[in-house]
């Protein structure tokens, strides 16, 4: 079964008098174990067809199925809920909690969904070793790298068990060294766990490591090629 | 980790805001108590000082007495009733009173004075009257004995600043003076040699002697000794005159009574004003002073007596002060309102300031599963803890301040001393020990929380995470 189904999804804003649509009736899907990157140009629905993956906005016509749930039937805060069940976030600017340390970052959902606390602690060091950051756990993002803070994000995203990750531009703000450590980590993940990644990126080297590369223009996906080792 | 606890740490990712924002608040809710305190004092000092030596908290009156206060609105006061009325559970004693108005005149000086007649040992229970009997007095002639004897130099100096006073307690003396404790023991027996005068109470009923008010002894410039005679209108319009030494004088705190005060044992004064057996009010002395004892206790007593007799409570009795204290009550919780306004849009400031930086943030912890409510509640609970923060300090700096003004209230002198006791005022000014008005700057202030808390909690749940996302 696909872990994301995207049938026919339309998503239009209407600025003033101008209507845009950003997302043309796209069909996708993604399976277990994908490593896809979403690529085009500015303007193209890269960011929104993420935000509708991960239902942080609802489109205007069609419809998406995460794990066999419809999104669309879910009221907001349910949404809120399954986001938090379902999907794992990586933003572009990390966006981790700047006062708590790294291992607190990591265990953050996992106290919003009230794990005992062995168990959560037991995570967060599997998953901080996981990326490569054991030694870091009371470290403030403010003492890490921009690498080391995107390794937490993902660890931070990994730690409840979701379907899938989705990757807004993970890697735009590092430079090669520490982007090349953090899609190792992924590719890691991705091969070892069968965890899913969708990326939406400009980068290069996302793209060569990517399994699958889709391509959008104007909202419409003009290509979806899936690449063999 | 606890909402709480995230909360905590929030507050301190900006420290400096945090604490300007607490600051803030300590200010608003320092000045507010040390004020409230000062003004509430105030007004307790005041009116103590008119009722524990004038008007008594409860009196029996002549219904006509109080618009129309002369000596044919009188009453036959007998034993029975006064026995009756003492079997009240609040009441100590009944003190009745003959009061009435005269001309006094000592030498080629005469003055417009109250002739209150009263039951000396009874009076001296209920107002204690033998308290404020003035044992020292800086007279000029005084102040040049003493200059001329060994004292220190500062109390020389300081003699001059408190020339014509007079004192009926000596620590008050030793204050005023700067004589330390160490010191009294050399110092104050040279004071007492020659400033001390020897007084006399009015022990015994018919005699004709009178206690006058320091203020009164001064303006007559009538001494302890001296004579003053007093004419006026008696019952029923005979001619009121008599002549009379005076026993001693007694200093009272509230300046316009002791400016016209003259204490006569009461069979003097219905001789003087030929109203034997009358009296114009009785005096109830109290064992509760609590306002709503005092009320329950008026009203109890109402049903036992009958016309044309009616009890009054202190606030009836001194109602045109009750009303300028009442005005005056207004005007300063204006300016504290003033104060708090002010502190309600710094507390506003910081909250439209949080909310605008941490917009992303916001958007993020929505976006990983945090529900509004809860991102609400953490935001709350920090602007409770800045709110507490600053409740706390300003509520903990305002106390040693607040208790040390009780115990060693502001002392005016000089001119603005003579401005205070020119409108009728004591020329000090105590601080009221904590009491409700503690707990209303704490609702003050959670007032203003709770409406930033209402404007945040808003904006929180009308956010739209995808803009979140992007500021």
């Amino acid at each position: 079964m696909a872990v994301v189904e995207i049938n026919n999804v339309f998503k239009t804003y209407h600025d003033t008098e101008v209507e845009v649509k950003a997302i043309n009736g796209v069909t996708l899907s993604f399976e277990k174990g994908d490593f896809a990157v979403i690529v085009g140009p500015s303007g193209s629905g890269k960011t929104t067809l993420l935000n509708l993956v991960g239902g942080l906005d609802q489109p205007t016509g069609g419809e998406i199925l995460i794990a066999g749930h419809r999104l669309s039937e879910l009221r907001s805060s349910e949404l809120i809920d399954f986001r938090m069940d379902h999907v794992g976030f990586v933003f572009q600017s990390y966006n981790l909690i700047p006062v708590l340390t790294a291992a607190e970052n990591v265990g953050f959902i996992m106290n919003l969904q009230k794990w005992p606390k062995e168990k959560r602690m037991a995570r967060t060091d599997e998953l901080l070793s996981s990326v490569g950051l054991a030694d870091r756990h009371k470290s403030r993002p403010s003492q890490l790298s921009g690498g080391q803070q995107q390794r937490v994000a993902v660890a931070r995203a990994l730690a409840t068990h979701p379907e899938f990750i989705l990757a807004d531009e993970p890697t735009a703000n590092l430079d090669s060294k520490s982007a090349e450590s953090l899609l190792d980590i992924m590719e890691k993940l991705n091969h070892e766990e069968g965890m899913t990644f969708i990326f939406s990126t400009h980068d290069t080297r996302v793209m060569k490591r990517a399994h699958r590369v889709i391509t959008l223009e104007d909202g419409k996906v003009v290509s979806d090629e899936i690449r063999t080792e | 980790m606890k909402d709480y606890q995230l909360a905590w740490k929030n507050l301190w990712r900006n420290k400096r805001r945090t604490l300007i924002t607490a600051a803030s608040v300590f200010f608003a809710v320092f000045f507010a108590l040390v004020m409230r305190s000062f003004q509430l004092g105030a007004y307790d000092r005041l009116f103590k000082n008119v009722i524990e030596s004038y008007s008594g908290y409860l009196q029996l009156q002549h219904e006509d007495y109080f618009d129309d206060p002369n000596l044919d609105n009188t009453f036959k006061i007998d034993q029975t009733l006064i026995d009756q009325m003492k079997e009240d559970p609040n009441v100590n004693d009944v003190v009745p009173r003959l009061e009435s108005f005269a001309l006094a005149a000592a030498g080629s000086h005469t003055q417009g004075v109250i002739v209150l007649g009263i039951d000396p040992d009874r009076e001296d229970k209920v107002m204690k009257i033998s308290n404020k009997l003035v044992k020292y007095k800086l007279t000029s002639g005084t102040i040049g004995k003493l200059k001329n004897d060994s004292i220190p130099d500062k109390t020389k100096k300081l003699l001059d600043v408190f020339s014509n006073e007079a004192y009926y307690s000596e620590a008050r003396l030793m204050m005023d003076l700067g004589i330390s404790d160490e010191d009294s023991a050399t110092i104050l027996p040279i004071i007492r040699r020659h400033a001390s005068i020897s007084n006399g109470y009015l022990t015994e009923n018919g005699t004709s002697e009178v206690v006058i008010g320091d203020g009164l002894s001064e303006y007559l410039k009538a001494g302890v000794g001296d004579t003053i005679v007093l004419m006026g209108q008696g019952y029923h319009g005979t001619t009121a005159a008599g002549k009379y030494m005076v026993k001693g004088i007694i200093k009272l705190p509230a300046p316009d009574i002791d400016n016209v005060i003259v204490y006569i044992p009461i069979e003097s004064a219905r001789e003087l004003y030929a109203a034997p057996g009358m009296a114009t009010s009785a005096v109830i002395s109290l064992n509760s002073n609590d306002d709503n004892d005092i009320l329950q206790t008026g009203n109890r007593l109402q049903k036992i007596i009958s016309d044309p007799m009616i009890i009054k409570t202190w606030q009836q009795l001194n109602a045109l002060m009750v009303n300028q204290m009442e005005a005056d009550n207004k005007s300063g919780m204006i300016m504290i309102a003033v104060l708090y306004m002010v502190i309600a849009f710094g507390v506003f400031g910081t909250v439209l300031m949080m909310l605008a930086e941490r917009k992303r943030e916001f958007g993020m912890l929505v976006s990983i599963g945090m529900k509004k409510k809860r991102l609400a509640k953490v935001i709350s609970l920090e602007m409770l803890f800045i709110g507490f923060l600053g409740v706390a300090a300003g509520v903990a700096g305002s106390l040693p301040l607040v208790f040390y003004g009780n115990i060693h209230p502001l002392k005016f002198t000089g001119e603005f001393a003579r401005m205070y006791e020119d409108m009728g005022f004591e020329a000090v000014m105590p601080t009221m020990l904590p009491d409700t008005f503690y707990l209303w700057q704490v609702v003050v202030v959670l007032v203003i929380l709770v409406i930033a808390i209402i404007f945040s909690t808003r904006k929180i749940f009308r956010m739209n995470v995808i803009n979140a996302m992007r500021a």
